[in-house]
């Protein structure tokens, strides 16, 4: 147990604010709530023991943790006792698999027709459901075919005196390699530098099923990578709020890496609308935008408002002209990372998300926006509207898109 | 026999046991005394190993037997002695002497190793030594024993005060005793009574004109939130105040001091006595003044002494077996006092035999040998049970009290039985309202169960209500800060603010 | 980034202060630690409810209140700017059809049998109102916070002269379903037809024709409105909610409401960071400082409104030797004097009761001296000295009214 963490359980006054906000314990009895999970249960658990199953319903959306008027981290105390339970209990083999998107994508890449075959295929999915405990329906991403790394590895990016790394995760590396490509185009665009070193996975779906040795060997090997920046001033730049919260924030709360490379890391990263934001507060982004007529609801992801920087997409959406962005009110699209990807997860995942499909249908609009990949995927499950990074409108915006980019994210 | 503590419980199990005709009278609930006012820790012996010879024996044995026969009201927390910056570390050697002279299983291990274990002690500490110290829950124990003594044949009569003991010239006969829920007055006959009564023994063994010298040392003990340990830690130096970190149940304890006063019904704590604690605290647990302090309460040790001292640590820890025929001349009563929890098997066996002796019968003493209810499959108390039994189903029942686990279906079960329209007596049954919340969520509930259940009306209901608020602000305000400041103010917003309980009729 | 306000706090003061403002087309940005006190408080406006004994109206109370207590916060509000303090409320969230105002409290049950006075009291729970005496009938749902016996028994003698009584009656509402859920679990059931209707079924013929009847405060989270209308129309009775332990779910239902329509006035809200520290030059406050992920942001702003609450929100704290601070700006604390913090009785006034931040008559933080020690930094809500609203019943009615106070003093020096 790291005991910082732990220790927060006491600013606890039991006032079950966490409660009225999670939106996992309101469509499920099988989670009793952070606050019964977290602080209450943490007085139980003596010497790093777990015995309530029932921690693992906790999807680790963070919500209950940001609305805690008291200073509770009852989200990461959570992270932890699920860690301690299946490390008692040993890691299932379903969890280890899809907790590995870097290794999923290395082997499904080269045969990527062949594997999305297969994950399309309704037999094959039954048996997966039923062998494996992957849910049939779940929205599982398909290949891209080709890895972003291998144009980055061909791209060359226009020197200046302004330096960028891009820390692009596994999501656009094996699925939407575009998304990539354009975060580096309109950082270009805007006179920076883009350096993309090598990178692999930042550990967050080890560390959200339980398994923190693997978690923390992952982030370990990535800041070592991308440390020797940090400490050259270049800031890093991410555009999955999830991995950006990793590194900003949750491999060292969390998994307790006490590393200088993570500190290093930590302060140099940004979440990639956070960084442009930033810019155009300088006076430094570019606003040469063309209008794009459109409705687009935008959804914020949990964890991006775990970054506790407002709503930087927003703002910058706003600089557009003729594009109306709604900011869509549901709190949670239900995924959780690889929660929703789960037999005994998936039915409550949709339930949660079930506010938000609906809101974004009703907007009447053909286009959604969010900033996680994942969020993205179960959008599109379960609203059936396409959903995009923002940077795609800000691409489109600046005219970028006009030689016919290698296909939008992956469907 | 006269209280309801450890050592009255236990006599009465081992009298009934022994198929003598055993009547118990308590002038409250079990346990208010000295027993439900310590820290929990169930000695190995290693704080007398060097300093009470004696006492450490005493302890070890009993512990072992406790182990064996009560494990349902222990938890093996196991004990480490460390040796902080503030102590002298030449004290470890002799420490380990005297734990092998008393037979003490006693070992020194790495610090490294302490501090894996023990995350929250002071890093730098540079000696660690383990004990089998444990927890020991002075409520299932005392209450474990009165339904053994109940099984047995024996009679529990709670909120029944002494008022005098009958004499028939130099032999006592019985006692009158008053039903304090009542007013009713009752008259017992006795071939024996055994004065139980810890700190009180003296009062009671002046009412059969006997002098007893009992020395009330009260203690202060502070419980924090959460367990900032999950072993007991003592200082491995001479005892002093402040030394002992016992983590029990849900919280961990911090105490004690040692005050002699005069009256054992009247304790105050002080502040300095809280600010001594707290900076104890900080020397084992750095940060611990940050750490959520819960509240404080002072117990009276029962400390008997043949002669005055000036310094009650001075007296020994060994108990004090009384027969007052051959000490007083007066026949039919005998006085058992000193010792700690630890050892009350051993003070009721020799409560017991002496008791025995004046009616002249020999009987054999089973306690050693035959487990308590609960206790029989030998299986230790552990921490996550409450939150174990909450899984296979979760919500199937209301929980009433969240902090400490307490379905609707259990509050009722302990309202049924106990009877007494007290929610204290209810929580120290089943732990209502000990938690973090200190009873803002769970009083309110637990008070509209209690009208249903007992059939009260709105009088005794608030009454309950104010009471048990009362009792609580006793032990919380004179340590009220920080985070538990905050819950006290949230508690006083809904009592006061939100439900007006000011202002109900009592 | 940069704000015309920035308000740290979301309880009911702050975000009175960032609606007003934000209406007035000023840019402004909430930053909280978590959500406010909204949550455990009804939504009922309690302007003065208890001051020795029981105060029937406000308006005739209020100047004397001042005057007796020079450190209360109605000692720098008039009473015509608490007055429409209350009517911008009303007209402002008109779902809530709040009634009342300061000439004569209602007088409504608590959930324990006891009784509250309050000014503006919701439409869904003005039928509680015992003012003019009266035949009521509690309804106990299964909700574990909620004794209607225990309730009814106590209200039935609240004064022997009152024409008061009250009953209670159970209904079961979850056969076969989960036994243990929470005040906004009902509240979520209330608004489902099916839910509503099984309601009214169960209580078809138990209801006198004279009696109105009382449900926990958990009719509906989204529209409690349509819920309470449809009650009332199916029962054919007055119905009212009474409220309960936290989570409010007026309370909720006032958040929603006002969060809401921050965002929609423009206004930005940030929950779940923390004000860490604050710059200042020249006597005035010119950022404040939010602990964010990896990194402080600054936010700059013109005016500043802190409404962080008192001791049970952390605004103002107390450590282990008996340090009393300010968490923001560490802002002067009025201090008890020396001797214990907390006496042996209960219900006894305590020392800390009235602790506080100290402020001048536009609601500025004041040194010492009574000067401010900034010019554009007010104070209002829990956060301020001299109340003790647990106790008066005064807790929404000092936050809204000094939310309003302090908007309309950023209001006034901007123009």
């Amino acid at each position: 147990m790291i005991e910082p963490v732990r220790d927060s359980l006491d600013h606890c006054v039991k006032c079950t604010i966490c409660e009225t906000f999670c939106p996992f314990s309101q469509v499920t009895p099988l989670f009793p709530g952070p606050k019964f999970v977290g602080p209450q249960a943490e007085r139980y658990r003596g010497a790093g023991v777990s015995p309530d199953a029932s921690v693992d319903y906790c999807s680790g959306c963070g919500i209950c943790t940001q609305v805690c008027p008291q200073g509770v981290k009852i989200a990461e105390i959570n992270s932890q006792a699920r860690a301690q339970l299946w490390e008692e209990r040993g890691i299932p083999l379903r969890n280890q698999l899809i907790a590995r998107p870097s290794v999923l994508g290395r082997l499904g890449t080269p045969v990527s027709p062949l594997a999305n075959w297969a994950l399309q295929n309704k037999a094959l999915r039954l048996l997966a459901h039923r062998l494996l405990g992957i849910h049939r329906r779940a929205p599982l991403p398909r290949f891209a075919g080709r890895s972003f790394q291998r144009w980055a590895r061909r791209h060359r990016s226009p020197i200046s005196r302004r330096r960028v790394v891009y820390f692009h995760g596994c999501g656009v590396n094996y699925y939407e390699p575009a998304v990539g490509e354009m975060v580096v185009g309109v950082l270009e665009h805007n006179g920076y530098y883009v350096q993309i070193p090598p990178q692999d996975c930042c550990g967050l779906p080890l560390q959200s099923n339980g398994n923190f040795e693997a978690a923390r060997a992952y982030v370990r090997r990535l800041v070592a990578n991308l440390a020797p920046y940090a400490r050259e001033g270049v800031p890093i730049v991410v555009n999955s709020t999830s991995c950006g919260l990793m590194l900003k924030r949750e491999a060292h709360e969390i998994l307790g890496v006490e590393d200088d490379d993570l500190r290093a890391v930590s302060e140099a990263t940004y979440d990639f609308c956070e960084f442009l934001l930033l810019m155009h507060e300088r006076g430094e982004l570019r606003t040469d935008f063309r209008p794009l007529p459109q409705t687009v609801p935008y959804h914020a992801p949990c964890q991006q408002r775990g970054h506790g920087i407002g709503k930087p997409a927003l703002d910058l959406l706003a600089l557009i002209p003729d594009l109306r962005v709604i900011e869509l009110d549901a709190d949670c699209c239900g995924i959780a990372g690889t929660y929703g990807l789960k037999k005994e997860k998936y039915e409550i995942s949709m339930a949660v998300g079930e506010r938000l499909f609906r809101d974004v249908r009703e907007s009447g609009a053909n286009l959604a926006a969010c900033d996680s990949e994942t969020c993205r995927w179960q959008i599109e499950h379960g609203a059936g509207v396409h959903a995009v990074h923002p940077v795609e409108l800000l691409f489109r915006g600046y005219g970028l898109d006009a030689p016919a980019p290698a296909g939008v994210s992956a469907r | 026999m006269i209280g309801g503590g450890s050592t009255g419980a236990g006599v009465a199990r081992d009298a009934a046991m022994r198929g003598l005709k055993t009547v118990l009278v308590e002038r409250k609930d079990l346990a208010d005394g000295t027993t439900g006012r310590f820290h929990g820790l169930m000695h190995s012996g290693g704080r007398y190993a060097v300093k009470d010879p004696d006492a450490a024996k005493e302890c070890i044995a009993e512990n072992l037997i406790l182990r064996r026969t009560a494990s349902d009201c222990i938890e093996d927390t196991g004990g480490l002695f460390v040796t902080t910056p503030w102590d002298d570390p030449a004290f470890g050697d002799s420490f380990v002497v005297g734990c092998e002279a008393t037979g003490i299983p006693v070992e020194e291990i790495a610090v490294s190793e302490a501090l894996r274990r023990e995350p929250r002690l002071d890093p730098g500490i540079s000696r660690a030594f383990t004990v089998p110290d444990a927890a020991l829950d002075p409520w299932k124990l005392v209450w474990a024993c009165a339904r053994s003594a109940q099984e047995h044949g024996a009679q529990i009569l709670l909120y029944h005060r002494v008022v005098d003991l009958e004499r028939d010239g130099q032999r006592v006969t019985g006692a009158l005793v008053r039903n304090e829920l009542t007013g009713e007055e009752l008259q017992i006959h006795a071939d024996v009574v055994v004065n139980a009564a810890g700190a009180w023994a003296g009062q009671v063994a002046e009412l059969a004109g006997c002098r007893v010298s009992v020395l009330p040392g009260k203690g202060i003990m502070i419980a924090m939130n959460h367990r900032l340990v999950n072993t007991v830690v003592n200082r491995c130096k001479m005892p002093a105040d402040g030394d002992i970190l016992v983590p029990i149940r849900t919280v961990c304890v911090i105490g004690t001091t040692d005050v002699r006063v005069a009256d054992p019904d009247e304790l105050e704590v002080t502040q300095s006595e809280i600010d001594e604690m707290l900076d104890e605290g900080e020397k084992l647990v750095p940060g611990f003044r940050e750490a959520r302090a819960l509240r404080v309460w002072a117990g009276a040790r029962p400390l008997f002494s043949q002669e005055e001292v000036a310094d009650t640590r001075e007296v020994s820890r060994s108990h004090a077996l009384l027969d007052h025929r051959d000490r007083d001349g007066v026949e039919g009563i005998v006085t058992i006092t000193g010792g700690k929890t630890t050892t009350f098997r051993l003070m009721a066996q020799a409560a017991v035999d002496a008791a025995c002796a004046q009616l002249g019968i020999e009987r054999p003493c089973r306690t050693h040998e035959e487990p308590l209810p609960d206790s029989e499959d030998g299986s230790f108390y552990v921490l996550g049970s409450r939150l174990r039994a909450r899984e296979p189903v979760p919500q199937s029942e209301e929980i009433i009290c969240e902090c400490e686990l307490i379905t609707r279906q259990r509050l009722e079960e302990a309202m049924e039985r106990r009877r007494t329209g007290n929610l204290d007596d209810i929580r120290r049954t089943l732990r209502l309202g000990m938690g973090p919340c200190q009873g803002g969520f769970c009083i309110y509930r637990a008070t509209g169960i209690l009208h249903a259940v007992e059939r009260l009306d709105h009088h005794a209901a608030n009454v309950a209500l104010l009471s048990f608020l009362q009792e609580r602000w006793k032990g919380a305000h004179p340590i009220l800060y920080g985070d538990q400041l905050r819950q006290a103010r949230l508690d006083d917003w809904i009592f006061q603010g939100l439900l007006g309980v000011q202002h109900l009729p009592t | 980034m940069t704000y015309d306000t920035v308000v740290i706090g979301a309880g009911l003061a702050g975000l009175t202060a960032a609606l007003r403002l934000a209406d007035e087309g000023g840019r402004v940005l909430v930053v909280a630690k978590g959500v406010g006190s909204t949550h455990l408080a009804p939504a009922t406006i309690d302007v003065l409810g208890f001051d020795g004994g029981p105060v029937e109206s406000p308006a005739q109370e209020l100047s004397r209140f001042g005057e007796a207590h020079p450190q209360h916060p109605y000692a720098s509000l008039s009473i015509d700017l608490i007055a429409a303090s209350i009517e911008w409320l009303k007209t402002r969230l008109p779902a809530f059809g709040y009634r009342g105002g300061l000439e004569e409290n209602f007088v409504l049950p608590t959930a324990v049998g006891a009784v509250k006075r309050s000014a503006v009291v919701p439409e869904t729970m003005a039928a509680g109102d015992l003012r003019a005496g009266g035949r009521f009938l509690f309804v106990g749902l299964g909700l574990k916070d909620f004794f209607p016996a225990y309730l009814a028994d106590n209200l039935g003698h609240v004064s022997a002269d009152s024409a008061v009584s009250a009953r209670a009656i159970e209904l079961e509402t979850s056969p076969g379903g989960e036994a243990d859920v929470s005040s906004v679990g009902f509240a979520r059931r209330f608004e489902q037809s099916t839910f509503r209707n099984a309601v009214v079924r169960g209580l078809a013929g138990q209801v006198e024709r004279d009696e109105r009847v009382g449900f926990p405060a958990v009719l509906g989270l989204q529209d409690a409105g349509k819920v309470w209308r449809e009650l009332e129309e199916k029962l054919e009775r007055p119905v009212f909610e009474v409220a309960t332990l936290p989570p409010s779910v007026s309370g909720i239902r006032l958040f929603e409401a006002m969060t809401a329509a921050v965002r929609k006035a423009g206004g930005r809200i940030l929950i779940g960071q923390t004000v860490t520290g604050a710059e200042a030059s020249n006597g005035r406050v010119e950022a404040v400082v939010v602990q964010a992920a990896a990194r402080p942001t600054t936010y700059r702003a013109g005016s500043f409104v802190l409404a962080s609450g008192g001791f049970a929100s952390g605004g103002v704290q107390l450590d282990s030797y008996g340090k009393l601070r300010e968490a923001v700006f560490d802002l002067a604390v009025s201090h008890a004097e020396d001797g214990p913090r907390f006496l042996p009785d209960y219900l006894d006034e305590q020392p800390l009761d009235r602790v506080g931040v100290l402020v001048d008559n536009g609601l500025r933080p004041t040194d010492g001296d009574g000067r401010p020690l900034y010019e554009n930094l007010h104070a209002a809500g829990a956060t301020l000295a001299g109340a003790v609203p647990w106790r008066e019943a005064s807790g929404n009615g000092v936050s809204l009214a000094s939310g309003y106070a302090a908007a309309a003093a950023i209001l006034e020096s901007d123009s």
